[in-house]
Parts: structure tokens; sequence; C-alpha cells
């Protein structure tokens, strides 16, 4: 049973972020971090291993050549070795572009269990995984709060609206995790020492099979402008009063919206 | 190329979902600049018996996909006949069943995607959105590139369009053309467990009273309840407090909870973390009541009241009942 972690770099939570002139993302000189929820897929990965449920975990980042430091700190948690898909033609990758070149290095890998974070911290759309799934023609098993496999086949625990679900498919599968899981396990020092020895190859587009026409200029979507959010009023505050004259006051602004 | 505007219409347990009548009512709006119709694409439990209701809100017609309660993503093959060149873009909710089934047809017909909007339109035939990015400190426009195929997928949470109501149109309703075979349509519920509870479902909350670390234990969220009631809302959580086996998971607000857009927000005994703000950002309002002066939620709530949570939050309710009964 093989497992192939998608793992993304992304800015550190809170840097400090903004557009250039070009309405890129500006992410240098950023601190960059594994994508915190991608952390909870490396986890359930290799927790799979330590349950002896698999046996071998790749991980798979597309991203600049500072990617592979992500890649090096996922393989001081645990895991066998890392691939990075990096190319001139893939900055500025939107979500269809992403999922592109994951499914067309993810067929390359050939995994049972493609499994990623629910969601990136620098683009909100949780859009990858079923698109991957949807691109090599595979199941989805996402949002999942839990992850097994055997048996040919992989299960999720998913909440549904009343209460849990467990959403089952035949494998190969692509699956995405929730922070449920549990806390991801930090790297000790000898895995980071570990780390240092384990493969880790470099993928161009055309090592997956793609050409830069395939990717259309990376995006089929542009910022065509930004400019700074309506500007809104400064926050009231309601300080060192009794609670009888607080609630009277906050009742008093709520009654000024309309709210009660 | 057409002009239609295309939304994913999810039904459960024979009715519409909150979502099906608003981006019904959101599609509508769209279609009236783009010159098309509003077009459900139906799905769930009683979307076959449904779909006709959903002209009410604006639909002109609606393809029935399938109606039966299955993982949403397992209706994208017989979602991509119709949806294949059918409209300029395709409304879809902002939910993890929303979310999945539109990721699939990304994948599956090479589709530009928008993340939640906070606005969409069409001017001289293009598709033009606004969404809030970095915290919400800048606001982007964002348009598919030149001869992108279409439809556009556009991501919408709940309450970004209020729901036109009192209408009286039947929307035309056909069944999807028969899908190829896919591997998508494999995945399956194998086993189901209801809570003891019933639980709320939060995204359509107009009203959210939300209760963190400080509510310090499963009966700290008795007071949040009652002024929730008083208000005729919903109780909601951070993680912290969902993580602490206080209140079920699916209250909880946030990055990896729900993403919640009601006309009034009011925390309690929460910090405002980031990834709890990006949950409750877009609220119209929002009130803090917190002990901690310095707490982050200070910085962008509309009104922050520093103090007990245990001593304001019931003299709240009482107050708004006092002031009812007047």
């Amino acid at each position: 049973m093989k497992i192939v972690v998608c793992i993304k770099q992304v800015p550190a939570t809170g840097a400090d972020k903004r557009y250039t002139e070009d309405l890129r993302l500006d992410r240098t000189g950023v601190e960059a971090i594994i994508n915190p929820l991608d952390e909870y897929a490396i986890e359930q990965a290799l927790r799979l291993v330590d349950d002896g449920a698999v046996e071998s975990v790749t991980y798979l980042s597309m991203g600049p050549d500072q990617a592979a430091e992500a890649l090096r700190r996922a393989l001081a948690m645990g895991g066998d070795d890392a691939v990075l898909v990096t190319d001139p033609a893939l900055a500025g990758a939107d979500e269809w572009a992403t999922a592109k070149v994951l499914a067309a290095a993810l067929d390359k890998l050939a995994p049972d269990v493609a499994l990623m974070g629910m969601a990136s911290d620098d683009a909100r759309g949780s859009l990858v995984p079923g698109a991957v799934a949807a691109m090599r023609d595979v199941p989805l098993l996402s949002y999942g709060a839990e992850l097994k496999v055997g048996d040919g086949s992989a299960q999720v625990r998913r909440l549904s609206a009343t209460g849990y679900d467990w959403i089952g498919a035949p494998l190969p599968v692509v699956a995405s995790v929730t922070d449920q899981i549990g806390e991801p396990r930090y790297a000790s020092l000898k895995g980071i020492m570990a780390a240092k020895r384990k493969p880790m190859e470099t993928w161009s587009l055309a090592d997956v099979g793609l050409s830069a026409d395939d990717l259309r200029g990376a995006a089929l979507t542009q910022v065509t402008d930004t400019r700074a959010p309506e500007a809104k009023p400064p926050t009231e505050r309601i300080e060192n009063l009794p609670a009888p004259e607080a609630a009277a006051k906050i009742a008093d602004w709520l009654a000024a919206r309309k709210l009660i | 190329m057409s002009t239609d505007i295309l939304f994913l219409a999810e039904f459960a347990d024979g009715a519409p979902a909150r979502s099906a009548i608003e981006l019904a009512t959101g599609a509508a709006e769209l279609a009236s600049q783009s010159g098309g119709v509003a077009v459900a694409l139906a799905y769930g439990s009683g979307a076959a018996s449904g779909a006709a209701s959903l002209g009410a809100h604006g639909a002109a017609r609606a393809i029935v996909l399938g109606d039966e309660d299955r993982p949403a993503i397992t209706y994208a093959p017989a979602a991509v006949a119709s949806a294949r060149d059918g409209g300029l873009a395709l409304l879809a909710p902002a939910t993890p069943n929303g979310r999945d089934l539109a990721a699939a047809l990304v994948g599956l017909l090479d589709l530009p995607a928008f993340g939640p909007v906070r606005t969409a339109g069409v001017t001289d035939g293009v598709l033009e959105t606004e969404q809030a990015t970095l915290q919400g400190s800048v606001i982007t426009t964002s348009r598919p590139v030149d001869g992108a195929p279409t439809p556009a997928v556009v991501l919408v949470l709940a309450n970004t369009f209020t729901p036109a109501e009192g209408g009286s149109g039947t929307a035309e309703v056909a069944e999807a053309p028969g899908a190829d075979d896919s591997a998508l349509s494999k995945a399956s519920v194998v086993e189901s467990h209801e809570a003891e509870a019933k639980v709320v479902n939060l995204e359509e909350a107009s009203v959210i009273v939300a209760g963190g670390r400080g509510v310090a234990g499963e009966a700290g969220f008795g007071p949040l309840r009652e002024l929730a009631a008083e208000l005729g809302g919903a109780v909601g959580a951070s993680r912290a407090a969902a993580d602490a086996g206080w209140i079920a998971y699916q209250l909880q607000i946030g990055q990896t909870g729900k993403v919640v857009k009601p006309s009034l927000y009011i925390g309690a005994g929460i910090s405002g973390a980031i990834q709890h703000r990006v949950g409750m950002q877009t609220a119209e309002h929002v009130v803090a009541i917190n002990k901690d002066p310095d707490a982050p939620i200070g910085e962008f709530a509309d009104l922050f009241v520093v103090g007990d949570l245990f001593q304001i939050v019931p003299a709240l309710t009482e107050e708004i009942r006092r002031r009812k009964g007047a």
C-alpha cells in the first residue's frame, strides 16, 4: 500500500503579504511553511504507516525551487521520498492548473491513495482534491476526520448534517482530511538528520507529460484589479460598566441597526 | 456561447437546501445581466419532484441529475453534458458538497474557478467577481482569461444572495442525459451514524451566538443558547470549544468548520484567531464579548464589549426580553 501526500508551501499564517504591480501575490521575503492543513494529511499517512497498514509514503509538491524546503520538513516528520514539480511555466498557477499538474504527477507515481489537506491557507477554494480526482478518474473521499485503508478499499469518517458517515470507495482514491485527524507530530532531531539522506527528485512539466500549452499560461483566471475594502467605522467599545448597563448599551446598539 | 447561468441545487430529505433557493435568486440576477436564464442542476433526495419549485425563486429550467442521497461529487458525470458550454457561469454553494461537485466539473471540463465571492456580475458578456483576500485587507476583481472554457465556476457563501420569495413560477424540468461510466460515482456512504441531538445548519442562520475557550465548559453554552433563542438564532463555536468536546463539530465556525455569513454574529469568550476569523469575517455585524481588552477580535469587531460573558450574556438576554415585552 502506497500513499502520496500532496503538500503546498505557503506564506506563514499572518505574514505580511501584498499584491505586486502585475497583480500577482508577492511572496518574496515572506517566511514559508508547509500549509498547516497539509500537516494533518502527513500525520494521517504516518499513522497508517505506524499501524502497519501502509508501506511507503511519498511527498509531492508543485512550486518554485524553494518548495524543496517544505518537502524536507515533511521528510523530517517521516516518510520515504519526495518529488518536486517545478517549472518556470507554472508561475501564477491557479487551482485548475495546480490540479492538472498534480494529477499528471500522480498518474506517474500511481499511489493507492493520494492524500491532501482539506484546504490551503492562501487559496480557500478547496477545489484541488475534487479536480484531481476527476482528472484522474478515481473516486474522491473528502473531508475525512479519519482515513482507513485495506482490502482494496479506503474509507473516511466524515461529519454529516446530523452525525457522521463512513464513506468508502475502491482503490485507488484521492482523499482529503481535516484537522480532526489529531495534532501533527514534530520532527525529531534524528528525523531532521535522516531527512537529509532521503531521496528527492525534481521534475519539470515535460517530465509529467505536460507542455506549457496544456496549461494555457498556468491559469484560466486572472486578477484585473485590486483595491482596499470600503472603510469600516472604527470598533465601538463598551468597557468598565456593570453588566445590566453594558447589556442596555448593547441592546441600544442592536436596536439602532434593526437587529432586535 | 450560452448566456445562461447554471447553479447547483442541492436537495435533502425531499426539499431544496436553502443554498438552492439563494442560488436560484443569484443566478436569475446574473442571468438578467447576461441576457440568459437561470438553470438549476438539481440533485439529492427530492430533486425530481421538487426541481420545478425552484421556478418560484428565479430558475427558468431545471435539469435533474439524480434523486438519491449520496456524496455530491458522484453526480458529476451526470452533470457533464449539461454543464459543458451550458452557461456563462455556474454558481456552486461554498459547502463541502458544493465544492466537491464543482471541483469535479473543473477537473472534467477544464473550467476556471473563483473562490467564495463577495459579488459577481456580468458586464458586456464577461463575468466579473470580487473576492476578499489577505484576511480581508484587499479586494480583488477577477475574471476568466480570454477564451477560457465555460461555464466559469463561482463559489458562493450562504447569505450572499437574499432569496426571492413569493414568486409563483415553475421551472421547466428535464432529466439529465445518461452519463458515461466514471470512477467518481464509486464513492458511497458505507455507514451512517446519527447524533443524539438534532444539530442546526449553521450556514443558514441569520443570527449566530458563538462561544470559545472563555465559555469554559459544556454548561457554559447554556446562557449562549438562551440568548440565541431570544434572537431567533443559532449557537456556534470556535475550534477550541469543539475540540474540548463542549459542543458538536457541526457547530464549529472557521477555516476547518463552517464558513458563515449571518447578519449578526455575537462572539463570547472567543479571542478571534485568524482560523476562526476566516469563518465569520463576512458577517454583516460583529459583536464581541471578551474579558481580555487586548483580544484580537477587538480589532475587527464592530462592537467590542470588555467584560465577563457569564454576567453580560444573561443580562443581554434579559434586556432583550424586557424590550420585547414592553
